[in-house]
């Protein structure tokens, strides 16, 4: 028994000095702010004077009843994830199977298609938000009035609710199917030719193939695809500090931005953790859900491979 | 017999043809952001935007990459980029690859607790610690002269950013580290080595390739990175990142598109260059891991 102990200790002993500086560090700036948030979330932060009140959660009340931001910010996330993640990953598998069954020029359509994603959202917004322009000089309004002549009147489209979720949309949707492309690609390399060629002797048509093969194959990686596709969708937060700066009346606004003009120009310290919290839950709340529904979130050893 | 096998080459050939001409076509539609970028970065800028607008360049004029190159803001902004990212990864992957092996190949008490928390911290969202983030760094006022504590300090900036990514780092690292024969490390046992010899000789030379595509990725990560920089050092001039300063060129009434393009291009170029020269160790190696189930 004392021996046990006493190799315990000495694992300790011999761990410090490995893990120490990383717990130090994870410690003192990821997890005492963790909770540090939910103290601050229920009381009333006054940011000159440092002085913290205990108000329960008044927070929450006031988020939740602050009118119809909130509700927006709510509606769009959701719509966001709705609207982007299919396109994303129908896109996606089927640039990766064509570029699968390409014989020459992978590397060429490779690097071309990942260039959105290690593009920094900055600069894509920047350029969205110039071909979005509300004049003839505007990309999108050029192609629509003065090439296609669809419309007489050039859109402003990032002063109104539904041109202007559309253009967050088509922004997310560009910036990220490269990434779910390169993804996939990697997973369908990993699938044996021998299986394709036992299945066309069997007589197995195109689509058998796609449906018992392919999709079979990768369904995992669809599912991982999936839930860092909904995450990011409640990380939304430059295309519309940039885009549309929520007008008109919040209709375009989501939770991080509301989250950050609560902070840092309302000066609400309290209400914005508060908020940050409610996102938390929700984000946790929708990956149960998923890792429940496809339950392949184990890797071999049976661990959460998150 | 013989006809039946050409058929089914020019079939072949056919259908790559067709799969050549799908792909070129969608990614010109895809590449249309970047080509209309690099034409209005060579526009001669008159207050007023060209007509119609070019996706092709038409002419190439580069005075507005002379004029960002000379501008003082983007030589600071240059330099603290580079300063806070190269700190960041490197400090950030020496810490992450210790705890690594603590947590791979050390069994301490307490190990699979502390674990499980670190997992917990990737699955709540980032932004969420900011305000808390915010208030820790300002509450370290105790150094003489900063009354602000670490808000508006590179130091400051450079803590949270190496904390921040501590906890994915050493996941990523320790399941690699356990792909690795814990069999290799018992000739450094029995010639009396500890832990840190079979780290050293064992574990980091083999996990090499592993960390440096992680150090792509967080390069790149925190070249890019706007959200914390912008709360933690925001109004602080002479710290300020090249994402703000993106963002500031970005003015509210008379942009002057021709330099926020080739400012963007010009932060875009190394992250390109480094992209494409280790493409191919990123996507057939550890870019996928975790993701793709075999």
């Amino acid at each position: 028994m004392n021996k046990i102990k006493n190799k315990k200790l000495k694992n300790l002993l011999l761990a410090l000095p490995f893990v120490l500086p990383g717990l130090l560090l994870v410690s003192i700036f990821v997890l005492y702010p963790m909770f540090f948030t939910i103290y601050i979330s229920l009381s009333e932060y006054k940011i000159v004077s440092r002085e913290i009140n205990f108000i329960g959660f008044a927070n929450y009340i006031a988020i939740f009843s602050s009118g119809s931001e909130f509700w927006y910010a709510v509606r769009n996330n959701f719509l966001y994830a709705i609207v982007t993640i299919p396109v994303i990953i129908f896109g996606g598998l089927f640039f990766a199977y064509l570029l699968d069954n390409l014989k020459h020029g992978k590397t060429f359509f490779k690097v071309g298609f990942y260039l959105p994603v290690i593009t920094s959202w900055v600069i894509v917004a920047l350029v969205f938000r110039y071909m979005f322009g509300n004049a003839n000089t505007g990309f999108f309004n050029y192609l629509l009035v003065d090439v296609l002549h669809l419309t007489d009147e050039y859109i402003p489209w990032l002063f109104r609710e539904w041109s202007g979720n559309a253009a967050i949309w088509l922004m997310g949707i560009w910036k990220n199917l490269g990434w779910a492309l390169i993804i996939f690609l990697a997973a369908l390399q990993t699938i044996s030719k021998e299986l394709y060629e036992a299945a066309s002797v069997d007589g197995a048509s195109f689509w058998q193939k796609f449906k018992f093969i392919v999709m079979a194959s990768i369904k995992p990686t669809i599912f991982f695809v999936m839930v860092n596709m909904v995450i990011g969708s409640f990380n939304v937060f430059l295309q519309v500090l940039m885009l549309t700066g929520g007008n008109p009346n919040d209709t375009t606004t989501v939770l991080q931005f509301l989250l950050y003009s609560l902070a840092f120009s309302d000066r609400e310290f309290g209400q914005a953790s508060a908020l940050g919290l409610v996102i938390a839950v929700l984000v946790l709340i929708v990956t149960i859900i998923l890792n429940k529904y496809f339950k392949l979130n184990k890797d071999n050893e049976g661990n959460d491979a998150v | 017999m013989k006809k039946k096998r050409l058929s089914y080459e020019t079939t072949r050939r056919l259908t790559q043809i067709l799969l050549w001409a799908i792909l070129i076509i969608s990614l010109f539609i895809f590449s249309v952001p970047f080509l209309i970028m690099i034409s209005a970065s060579m526009e001669e800028f008159s207050y007023v935007l060209p007509y119609p607008p070019k996706v092709f360049p038409t002419r190439f004029n580069f005075s507005a990459y002379q004029y960002v190159l000379s501008m003082p803001a983007f030589g600071t902004a240059l330099m603290n980029s580079i300063i806070n990212t190269t700190i960041t990864v490197f400090i950030s992957l020496l810490v992450s690859t210790l705890s690594a092996y603590g947590f791979a190949r050390i069994k301490f008490p307490g190990r699979d607790w502390i674990f499980r928390l670190y997992i917990f911290t990737l699955m709540v969202p980032g932004f969420l610690n900011i305000i808390p983030q915010f208030i820790v760094l300002r509450g370290i006022d105790f150094i003489p002269g900063l009354p602000n504590g670490l808000i508006g300090t590179t130091f400051g900036l450079i803590l949270i950013y190496t904390s921040t990514s501590i906890a994915g780092h050493t996941f990523f690292l320790r399941n690699y580290f356990r792909t690795i024969p814990e069999t290799l490390s018992e000739s450094v046992y029995i010639d009396g080595g500890g832990h840190f010899t079979v780290f050293s000789r064992i574990y980091l030379p083999l996990s090499l390739p592993a960390i440096a595509t992680m150090s792509i990725f967080s390069f790149q990560g925190y070249w890019e990175e706007y959200f914390t920089a912008k709360v933690l050092i925001g109004a602080n001039e002479n710290l300020i990142t090249l994402p703000l300063l993106l963002q500031r060129l970005n003015g509210e009434h008379s942009t002057r598109w021709d330099l926020v393009f080739a400012a963007s291009l010009l932060v875009l170029i190394p992250i390109i260059i480094i992209y494409t020269i280790f493409q191919k160790k990123l996507i057939a190696g550890n870019l996928t891991q975790g993701s793709v189930k075999e």
